[in-house]
């Protein structure tokens, strides 16, 4: 493969350098990293350098090194092999807290900030120089000027449950800097931003490179790598492929390194769609915390139809899927499938109705992660024949069906008695999917069914999606991914804070306009908010 | 997690789940590990190791006495095992198996002397007995199962708080009133009325009931049950993870209230078959040693296999019946206590082997800037 990190390449002075002006090494250097977890590499012999005031974007698929290349860098891998030099001196990094001595900060997917304490108190949590007695106003001008210097605006003082998703990320970012961090490792951080929140993070890696920061950004999406980072480095299979100038790179070429091959549009054929499938009227719910977290919600899914439930994670997502399959009551309002009331039917009814449902926590809600593959290909089929007889549930049957399954969805990496926890993200989604669909629903309810998979897996998941709704099932998709909402829609709706804000059609949506009413904002264009601001 | 040691650093990193031969021969070092610490302390303690592990090997095992004998203790902890067993595959943590075994016995023992003074005996006594007695077990765990299952109380005090209630009845019965379990002909130090001895149970040599029989049907059963039936199945997923169960469908609340009830079912069983094949009446002292307690040690050991359960038992209860015999050979049962501690904690601690590995690093840093 095409290997343009030249030694001219990297020896080349970066225009950006000016706050850390005179220093002659790269930020961090990466000799020929091998970490194997049980025989298998993870990163085999990678090399990899980053300059001080570049973004430098770090592209593959799930599996392909990202993470753990990261986490070596991060101190929370030691490497089998190889080296790591900072700022042109070899270290050891042991822990993470060495590695923040020496300047290197990761934000995770995985907020780690405790939930009660203040903007400013997390940060002075386990922060060297907090002492017994710590004057919270000093504390809190700090940060308050940090925040101003890189557009990291969160107050101080508020606590981290008040604050959304992306002010939380906001405090990860800013508790890194204020342990003296030069170098910030970002794994997939817009994951769980909208595209304002994006751009405003982006503004900040932008403002922290200029300032001479390093900065890694971790990303599976073409469009953010090429919109921000300056310098683009793709892994596959624990392997580097290659670094390239982000200027000179185009779309279709870092495709093709990061997969291997060229990237398969999902067809944009309608369906007719038929009757109404499921309908919810004015539904309110409850979330876990005793707010309300749907508001008058009204929707309709009609067979060979999918409809797109566009909005950030957490304005009512969630509740919408577990009230409509009966994991979580409603508390007022009425959901048919067909003409039926299904409101207060149990989850096992709805069910044996033809209600499917993928469900975005595929580890603890989709799967029981601990047992084999087998036992949770069975886990709705097992109460009929031919898996079970009156009480008595035939492993071979559960076996037998399994295989077939495994076959005819193309999961890979089964292992007999193998917890399926250890199958990879886009096998289990695999899996989950050829449960519900073996049973033949009518309505599929599918939340975030491609979230954190990669390109092939993504691809090969939407396909299904499309041929199970031209085969005549009505789709309900839950999902972050305004992308996959445009291209698999036939229906669009917009869920902010409980309430839809919004109907589109996806031919005359755009990303902007769905970002708009998914961070609140109504939009003129369309006629249904008009109701939500009067 | 780290530990500095000087120029050094012990740092621990979580591995994948390893393969089936490690899984398989992990517990068989460990216990062979556990052997040598205890032949250590034995020597140091001026006792020869090799004289003790035979010695408990013979006193354990060694002819039919002490076999019938060892197998007559393990019959009550297979039970309790299995009551360990199957709440904790559900990650309900039944620790009143002490409590359902004693009113098991309480049970057994009143309805086994009812029958008596009704003319009724034999194995239709026994029958009825013995039912009773997993009946009571299983109710006396209803009342931890059901505030559990509908209010989601939490039961490791509940089940540990009935013990004690357990407990007090059963003295009650018999050191404080004139119950219809005490034996009225004995004023002086107050004992259990003894059932009718066409309700005890068959004897088979020396001291071995037909009770061990039905404890190894019992495994048997569970084993059965757990992995061919949907209530296994429901079981096997609920305990792994609840929500999936919910998400399939599955009432939660109901396989938690039968988990614990067939749990207590385990223990009352174990208390009425130690008054019908050991006992014959409701005997106080010899029905609080901590059986129940020790069920959950054996559960663990066997790694919630209901068939694992039976060996760990009788290796548990060899060292109990051993330990009078070394006592007269001048080895303090203590010894024997000790080693059970010791093989507790070393198979514990090579699961945590299983799953993390220690590693050492060259400390960086302070250390390394002020050597070189």
């Amino acid at each position: 493969m095409t290997d343009e990190s030249t030694p001219a390449a990297s020896t080349a002075e970066p225009a950006t350098v000016q706050a850390s002006g005179g220093e002659p090494h790269d930020a961090a250097r990466l000799n020929a990293i091998t970490k194997s977890f049980f025989g298998v590499p993870a990163n085999d012999r990678v090399d990899f350098d980053l300059r001080w005031g570049e973004i430098h974007a770090l592209l593959g698929e799930n599996g392909a090194g990202k993470s753990t290349l990261c986490s070596v860098l991060a101190g929370l891998y030691h490497p089998d092999s190889g080296e790591i030099h900072l700022d042109g001196e070899r270290v050891d990094l042991a822990s993470p807290q060495q590695a923040l001595e020496h300047g290197v900060g990761m934000v995770y997917q995985h907020f780690r900030l405790v939930d009660r304490f203040t903007v400013a108190e997390n940060l002075a949590l386990g922060h060297p120089e907090t002492g017994f007695v710590t004057s919270r106003r000093s504390l809190e001008r700090q940060v308050a000027e940090l925040g101003r210097r890189y557009g990291l605006e969160v107050s101080p003082k508020a606590a981290i449950w008040q604050l959304s998703v992306g002010e939380q990320q906001r405090v990860e970012i800013l508790k890194l800097l204020y342990r003296g961090v030069r170098i910030l490792i970002l794994d997939e951080p817009t994951a769980v931003l909208t595209p304002q929140e994006a751009q405003s993070l982006f503004a900040t890696m932008r403002a922290m490179a200029a300032d001479g920061q390093a900065i890694i950004f971790v990303s599976h999406k073409l469009d953010e790598v090429l919109e921000v980072s300056d310098r683009v480095t793709v892994l596959r299979d624990g392997e580097r492929v290659g670094s390239v100038e982000t200027a000179e790179a185009d779309p279709a070429t870092l495709a093709r390194m990061m997969v291997g091959r060229d990237l398969a549009t999902p067809d944009r054929t309608r369906a007719t769609a038929g009757g109404a499938a499921l309908s919810v009227r004015g539904l309110f719910a409850d979330g876990d915390r005793g707010l309300e977290a749907l508001r008058d919600v009204d929707l309709e899914v009609r067979e060979s139809q999918i409809v797109g439930v566009a909005g950030v994670a957490g304005n009512g997502q969630r509740e919408l899927a577990e009230v409509i399959t009966g994991l979580r009551r409603s508390k007022r309002g009425q959901i048919f499938l067909g003409d039926v009331d299904i409101t207060r039917a149990s989850t096992l009814q709805r069910i044996k109705m033809g209600l499917g449902f993928v469900p975005e926590d595929r580890m603890r809600t989709g799967m029981a992660g601990g047992l084999p593959l087998a036992s949770n290909l069975a886990l709705k089929a097992y109460r009929q024949p031919p898996l079970s007889k009156g009480p008595v549930v035939s492993q071979k049957a559960v076996e037998e069906r399994a295989r077939s399954l495994e076959k005819q969805f193309d999961i890979r990496g089964v292992r007999w008695a193998m917890p399926t926890s250890l199958l990879s993200g886009g096998n289990i989604q695999r899996a989950i999917l050829a449960r519900e669909l073996s049973a033949g629903p009518r309505v599929l309810v599918a939340a975030a069914p491609t979230r954190g998979l990669d390109v092939a897996a993504i691809d090969a998941i939407r396909q299904i999606l499309l041929d199970e709704r031209d085969a005549g099932t009505a789709i309900l998709m839950i999902s972050e991914d305004l992308e996959e909402i445009l291209d698999l829609s036939d229906e669009i709706v917009v869920l902010y804070e409980g309430r839809i804000m919004g109907r589109l059609d996806p031919d005359e949506a755009s990303p902007e306009v769905l970002g708009m009413l998914m961070a609140g904002r109504t939009v003129d264009a369309t006629p249904e908010t008009a109701k939500d601001t009067a | 997690m780290s530990l500095p040691l000087g120029a050094f650093e012990l740092t621990v990193e979580r591995q994948q789940i390893p393969s089936r031969l490690v899984r398989m021969a992990a517990p068989t070092a460990s216990v062979a590990f556990g052997l040598l610490v205890g032949a250590v302390i034995i020597w140091a303690s001026g006792q020869d190791p090799i004289l003790a592990y035979t010695e408990m090997a013979k006193k354990g095992f060694g002819g039919r006495l002490a076999l019938t004998g060892t197998l007559v203790l393990a019959t009550p902890l297979i039970l309790t095992g299995l009551a360990a067993v199957v709440a904790f595959r559900m990650k309900i943590w039944n620790i009143g198996a002490e409590g359902q075994l004693i009113l098991g016995a309480v049970a057994s023992s009143g309805l086994g002397l009812w029958l008596g003074d009704n003319g009724i005996g034999g194995p239709v006594g026994i029958v009825l007995m013995l039912g009773a007695g997993a009946l009571a077990g299983a109710l006396w765990a209803a009342l931890a199962a059901l505030p559990r299952a509908y209010l989601n109380t939490d039961e490791v005090i509940s089940t540990l708080m009935l013990n004690f209630v357990a407990l007090g009845i059963m003295n009650y019965l018999i050191f404080s009133s004139f119950s219809h379990w005490r034996d009225p002909g004995r004023a002086t130090f107050p004992v259990g009325r003894f059932v009718d001895d066409s309700m005890f149970l068959h004897r088979f040599t020396g001291r071995l009931h037909i009770g061990l029989f039905i404890a190894l049907a019992a495994a048997g059963a569970l084993w059965w049950a757990l992995r061919s039936t949907r209530w296994g199945f429901e079981v096997r997923v609920t305990g792994d993870s609840p929500r999936a169960a919910l998400y399939s469908g599955m009432r939660v609340d109901r396989k938690i209230l039968s988990v614990l009830m067939v749990s207590g079912a385990f223990a009352g069983l174990g208390g009425g078959i130690e008054v019908g094949g050991v006992l014959g009446n409701l005997d106080p002292r010899a029905l609080s040693l901590g059986v129940g307690f020790a069920g959950i040690v054996v559960a663990a050991l066997a790694r919630l296999s209901p068939i694992g359960v039976i060996p760990v038992a009788i290796l548990v209860a060899s060292f109990t019946n051993a330990k009078p015999g070394l006592q007269v050979l001048g080895i303090p049962s203590e010894i024997v206590t000790l080693l059970e501690g010791i093989l507790f904690l070393c198979i514990v601690g090579g699961e945590w082997f299983l799953r993390n590995a220690l590693r050492l690093h060259r400390r960086v840093g302070p250390v390394e800037a002020a050597a070189s």
